[in-house]
């Protein structure tokens, strides 16, 4: 794979695993849809039966871990007639999962929109060349399409991020075009109207930790299939994660590390405990206020890897991880990190004793958080 | 299906296996009856409930309706404490065993039940295991747990992309299994649960007592089949899929199995794997594949004869305690879908009952009986939520379809079921995050997946004694049991006996759970209020239900008396507090109950040993002086004065352990002291006497701990006044040792009045020595200290009599040397005082120059 990119759209990373299963799918296909639904499943969860395809085998690894009927139940809302909103803590892949299925029903992950709280109905809908627009009048040609007017154009997804931090009233813009599927372009006269092409639909993202900041209104919300995406409710599959994302972080940064199992697991274990406020021994915890999402957690342990890498002799220490994990805990909260403190002189204290060995490491290393 | 081919002692034996509770089962066993047309049905079931058999077939019956097993184990064969039990086997229109029986009788073929008798299988089964689960809940017989839970099931959830068993099996067996052939259906459920019973260690299978129910069924079996043998038709069983391979083996079939096998494989096609591969990637793990055809047939098939010994040998070794059959009862009782629902943690089938049972209603009228019900249920628990929430539109229901039928074709379902449908709404819905304030479509959509229904039993239902007991003494005293409308009645129960008979009825139907009647009004002698009434008020009303409740409780005796002190014993068996155990005597007292007391008490007594809760017993004391004191009235001829005692004495004992109280506990701690000074004091019981001693010295061992809490102290003094055993003076030194104290012990003399007020209020009359105290106790405190003790004080005083409080301030006026009648105001007249208040209005208006106002 060519390596332009700090990170690669989901198409190009996995384009072949794409093109073997648009080439070997027998299923029906809706509209304008690159593959079968069917198809678009195994991509997400992967398939234990390798694809075979111009005689090499592809092995469809499972991309997205967590609940298999919701990418399911995602899967059909996008075939139908309404938005799919998916909302959740921050840091629950949500927008991994859209980019997933974009690319795979479209093809193209990158038609999106970045919703700031400066978004404006202009980068929603359209906006215009100046330049052209002066010489040739409104034209087509002049006219600067937004994602949006993209995806109903060629019949795509088009993603919509952090929906709920744009204003209400901006948000509001898309009612009219997901329940009419057409968008009017007064400026262009009778031939301003541009209906949606068959494949066209929206993937909107939230966080329901800027709620009120931005609450759609209900006139939206029925526009839209809402998806709850919980975190992750097990340390062991919290830590496959971190072991997948850190390798293929790694992978393309061009670091020559592997992921280690038990540093995953202690760091999985850290932040599944401090998340639900119980550790495996029974003791209660007093929970952070920051978000304590695995996607952090690969962070925290992606940043650690890398300072092994580059400062130590490519091995991770416990010391660079707890390093590490101050600068995520403390960020709105002083009292979060007295809160870890607490977490390592109890919990991590008497996992130390009793499992020895990197728990007494982490348990060492605890005089970095400060 | 099984058949073991006819031979010259036996008539054909057909082996159907069959999950509880499945409509695509009870299809297909309908199916296969009215095919095969058998000479015999038997059925997995205890024996002993084979009379009831033309009940449940009547027309008249209606599901949902269970077995009722009870056993009482008065030989102590399962344990030595000679326990109750008591497990249910429910039925809903679509069990297949129900299914059975009611084709049987549709085509008149005789029916049996040929498990092991319930109690026997409780004595075949080890503690804690099977049927002998302790649960909380119910035990049901038809626990399908060694089918759905094990570990090859769990790879097969995760390789075929299922959430459980549940959800396999609905999308294997029954939507995708319903336009099957019979033969077929029947097959790929036998290999399931071959499978799954090769996965399950045969230990389990022991300590469950699910070995030696197979042995009795098969020899069960094989007399019919020896009976039968002159007849051309074949013997159909329907048992447990889990047990069918079992059986199998225990009839001694194995070594025929490679010819049955053939048959089927003639019969199929390669059935379950060939099915699985045409649903895309959902993949069976290749163990189920490969173990379709060879595995049984590959296991080594012992000789007939060893094997027949073998069997004979562990017959014995398993059934040799047998257990009696006057200890058991068995009766059938309505149900409901509630209780039937897996979800709610019975654990029999599957979840969903109204869901299910919908199917059911749809399987013969209509092509796709899935769609429809998932249809309807959208439908109306979209009705139920708009008008709950009022924001669910049309629109929204027709998305919910759309998303059903989508994801039935994404998971190769042929039409979508119970999770599709849970997945429709859950998407469509709900609008937002899905929390606790959002999910109300879900939890509408989960009730009427259980549904509501309840059962009715035709009129020729036999019931447990306990129910005529319940009718006879209804009729005797005129209560209504035809209506169902609550009818109030007012009970004199101190004055006639009728009354409180009735009362005594009501209490121990109230004691037995079985919501027939509830007080609205009357003495509660439980929370010790309310005693100066002297009528009860009852609502009673009759309904189906209350017979269920009493089938319920029948296994603790033949009559509700019997039941009540049954069930109370039972709660005895609990470690009980001397409070609590109090507590329960006090409902024993209201219910008049009079048999089998001794045992009771002996009980109580042994709680009251075991408790060292100073409070806890003194609450157990006062309740039973209270039952003591009120027993005339009650007509109660309970004894209390052993329980009396022997709570006198432990209080006694644990009374020097006592002094350094909390604040808190120093109201309770002197009102158990009082107690106890009025039970030590009684003159016409030797047995106290002999305590009045005891309890002084404890008192004035207490008394010598320097660190004693002060009100505790004042209370002790003042009885010890109170009894001669100190001195007024002796008293008044140990108050004035608080009063010259530094000034935390200063601040205790509030306390020490308050408690010695509480006990001796009389030592202020006594000379002038308690109130010159206490003017000087006033005297040394400034102001704030003073409001800060002030509370303190006041409860001080509110032990005297308001005509004592005036004597009080006439002395203490004395003492400053004013005169009596500074202290006493004249009551002022009505009159006067709105003479004065109008003056007072006119003077102010006058002086502000308004107008007078006249009010």
């Amino acid at each position: 794979m060519e390596q332009e990119f700090i990170k690669p759209p989901v198409e190009v990373r996995y384009k072949e695993e794409l093109e073997a299963l648009k080439a070997t799918d027998t299923g029906n296909k809706p509209e304008n849809w690159q593959m079968s639904p069917k198809a678009v499943r195994t991509f997400i969860l992967g398939s234990p039966k390798p694809v075979v395809y111009k005689d090499k085998e592809y092995l469809i690894e499972k991309k997205y871990l967590g609940n298999d009927a919701l990418v399911e139940r995602c899967i059909v809302t996008l075939a139908g007639n309404r938005g799919l909103m998916l909302v959740g803590e921050p840091g629950t892949a949500k927008t991994m999962l859209s980019e997933l299925l974009s690319a795979a029903i479209s093809g193209v992950s990158t038609n999106t929109i970045q919703g700031t709280a400066g978004t404006t109905e202009d980068m929603i809908k359209y906006s215009w060349n100046y330049a052209l627009l002066l010489a040739k009048g409104p034209s087509r040609e002049a006219l600067v399409p937004s994602p949006l007017y993209v995806g109903m154009e060629r019949g795509i997804l088009t993603r919509f991020e952090e929906i709920t931090r744009t204003p209400a009233e901006i948000q509001d813009s898309l009612i009219s075009v997901l329940s009419d599927k057409v968008l009017n372009v007064p400026e262009l006269g009778d031939d301003g109207f541009l209906f949606a092409k068959a494949g066209f639909n929206v993937i909107g993202t939230a966080n329901t930790r800027d709620k009120g900041v931005n609450e759609m209104s209900s006139a939206l919300k029925r526009r839209f299939n809402f998806e709850t995406v919980m975190p992750v409710r097990e340390a062991a599959m919290e830590k496959r994660i971190i072991i997948n994302e850190v390798n293929k972080l790694a992978d393309e940064a061009h670091i020559a590390m592997q992921a280690d199992e038990d540093v995953a697991e202690i760091l999985a274990s850290t932040y599944h405990e401090l998340r639900e406020g119980v550790s495996s021994y029974g003791h209660r915890i007093d929970k952070p206020s920051a978000v304590m999402s695995t996607a952090e957690a690969v962070s925290v342990y992606y940043q650690a890897m890398i300072t092994g890498y580059y400062y130590g002799d490519a091995e991770i220490s416990m010391e660079a991880l707890v390093q590490n994990l101050v600068g995520a805990v403390s960020k709105e909260n002083k009292d979060d990190l007295e809160k870890v403190k607490g977490y390592f002189n109890t919990v991590i204290r008497d996992k130390s004793s009793k499992e020895g060995g990197l728990w007494k490491e982490y348990y060492e290393a605890r005089k970095w958080l400060r | 299906m099984e058949r073991i081919l006819r031979s010259k002692e036996m008539a054909e034996i057909i082996l159907l296996p069959v999950r509880h509770h499945s409509p695509a089962c009870a299809l297909h066993i309908s199916r296969m009856i009215e095919k095969i047309r058998p000479g015999v049905i038997l059925v997995e079931g205890p024996g002993n409930a084979n009379s009831l058999i033309s009940v449940m077939v009547h027309e008249d019956t209606k599901a949902p309706f269970a077995i009722y097993y009870s056993y009482h184990d008065t030989t102590g064969l399962i344990s030595e404490e000679k326990e109750h039990y008591r497990c249910y086997y429910p039925f809903l229109d679509y069990s297949p065993e129900l299914a059975a029986l009611r084709t049987g009788k549709r085509l008149g073929i005789p029916t049996a039940f040929i498990d092991l008798p319930y109690g026997d299988i409780l004595a075949a089964s080890q503690e804690g295991k099977g049927l002998l689960k302790k649960e909380e809940e119910k035990n049901n017989y038809n626990d399908d747990y060694l089918l759905s839970r094990n570990a090859y099931l769990g790879q097969l959830c995760e390789k075929t992309g299922l959430r459980s068993f549940d959800e396999f099996w609905e999308k294997y067996f029954e939507l995708n299994g319903l336009g099957q052939e019979s033969e077929k259906w029947f097959s790929d459920l036998l290999t399931y649960c071959a499978l799954a019973r090769e996965n399950t260690p045969e230990e389990v299978m022991r300590e469950d007592g699910c070995l030696a129910r197979e042995i009795y069924m098969a020899e069960q079996i094989q007399e019919y089949a020896q009976k039968e043998v002159s007849s051309e038709s074949p013997v159909l069983v329907v048992t447990g899929g889990f047990h069918t391979p079992g059986l199998m083996k225990a009839l001694g079939a194995e070594s025929r199995m490679n010819a049955l096998f053939m048959w089927e494989a003639e019969n199929q096609n390669d059935a379950l794997p060939a099915q699985k591969t045409e649903n895309q990637n959902d993949v069976l793990p290749a163990q189920k594949t490969e173990n379709q055809n060879d595995a049984l047939p590959k296991r080594k098939a012992p000789k007939r004869t060893t094997e027949a010994i073998e069997v004979k040998n562990r017959n014995e070794a398993l059934l040799k305690r047998k257990v009696p059959e006057k200890d058991q009862g068995v009766y059938v009782m309505p149900y409901s879908m509630e209780a039937a629902d897996a979800l709610n943690g019975y654990a029999s089938g599957m979840p969903f009952p109204g869901f299910y049972q919908k199917i059911w209603e749809n399987i013969s009228e209509m092509d796709t009986p899935y769609e429809n019900a998932v249809l309807d249920l959208i439908v109306s628990s979209g009705k139920e939520t708009r008008k709950k929430e009022g924001y669910l539109s049309t629109y929204d229901e027709i998305c919910a379809c759309a998303m059903a039928r989508g994801l039935a074709g994404l998971r190769g379902k042929q039409e979508p079921g119970a999770y599709e449908l849970l997945d429709a709404v859950l998407s469509s819905f709900i609008k937002g995050e899905c929390n606790m304030a959002s999910d109300t479509p879900m939890r509408i959509l989960r009730k009427q997946m259980t549904g509501n229904a309840v059962g009715e039993l035709c009129s020729s239902a036999d019931v447990p004694p306990i129910i005529y007991d319940f009718q006879t003494e209804c009729k005797k005293y005129g209560l209504k049991t035809g209506s169902t409308l609550e009818t109030e009645v007012t009970l004199s129960i101190f004055s006639s006996s009728k009354h409180r008979q009735i009362s005594m009825l009501f209490n121990r139907m109230n004691f037995l759970e079985t919501a027939f009647a509830r007080k609205v009004k009357g003495p509660n002698l439980q929370l010790k209020k309310d005693r100066n009434l002297l009528r009860e008020i009852w609502k009673y009303k009759w309904s189906a239900q209350v017979n269920s409740a009493l089938i319920d409780v029948s296994v603790y005796g033949a009559t509700i008396e019997e039941a009540a002190i049954g069930l109370v014993k039972e709660e005895l068996k609990k470690e009980l507090g001397a409070k609590e155990s109090a507590i329960l005597l006090t409902k024993v007292f209201e219910m008049g109950l009079r048999e089998q007391l001794q045992t009771v008490y002996d009980r109580v007594h042994e709680l009251m040993l075991l408790d060292v809760d100073f409070y806890s017993i003194a609450e157990a004391l006062k309740s039973l002086m209270m039952m003591e004191e009120l027993s005339i009235l009650y007509e109660s001829k309970m004894e209390f004065s052993q329980l009396i005692h022997l709570g006198c004495q432990k209080l006694i004992t644990l009374l020097p352990s006592m002094t350094r109280i909390k604040d808190e506990d120093l109201d309770q701690c002197m009102k158990a002291l009082k107690l106890l000074y009025q039970l030590t004091g009684r003159d016409t019981d030797s047995q106290f006497v002999q305590e009045r001693e005891a309890y002084y010295e404890a008192l004035q061992r207490m008394s010598q701990d320097v660190e004693i809490h002060a009100g505790l102290n004042g209370c002790i003094q003042g009885i010890l006044y109170g009894s001669g055993k100190k001195t007024a003076e002796a008293v008044e030194m140990i108050c004035r040792g608080y009063l010259t104290g530094t000034s935390e012990q200063l601040f205790c003399t509030a306390q020490f009045f308050r408690g010695l007020f509480f006990t001796a209020r009389d030592l202020v009359f006594i000379g002038t020595q308690f109130l010159e105290m206490l003017d000087e106790f006033f005297g040394r405190v400034t102001e704030d200290e003073f409001m800060g003790l002030l509370p303190e004080l006041r409860m001080a005083f509110t032990y005297f009599t308001p005509r004592e409080i005036d004597k009080i301030a006439a002395r203490v006026a004395a003492l400053h040397g004013k005169k009596e009648d500074i202290l006493s105001r004249k009551a002022i007249l009505p009159d006067w005082y709105s003479y004065g208040k109008e003056m007072d209005a006119y003077v102010r208006s006058r002086m502000e120059g308004g107008e007078v106002s006249h009010e």
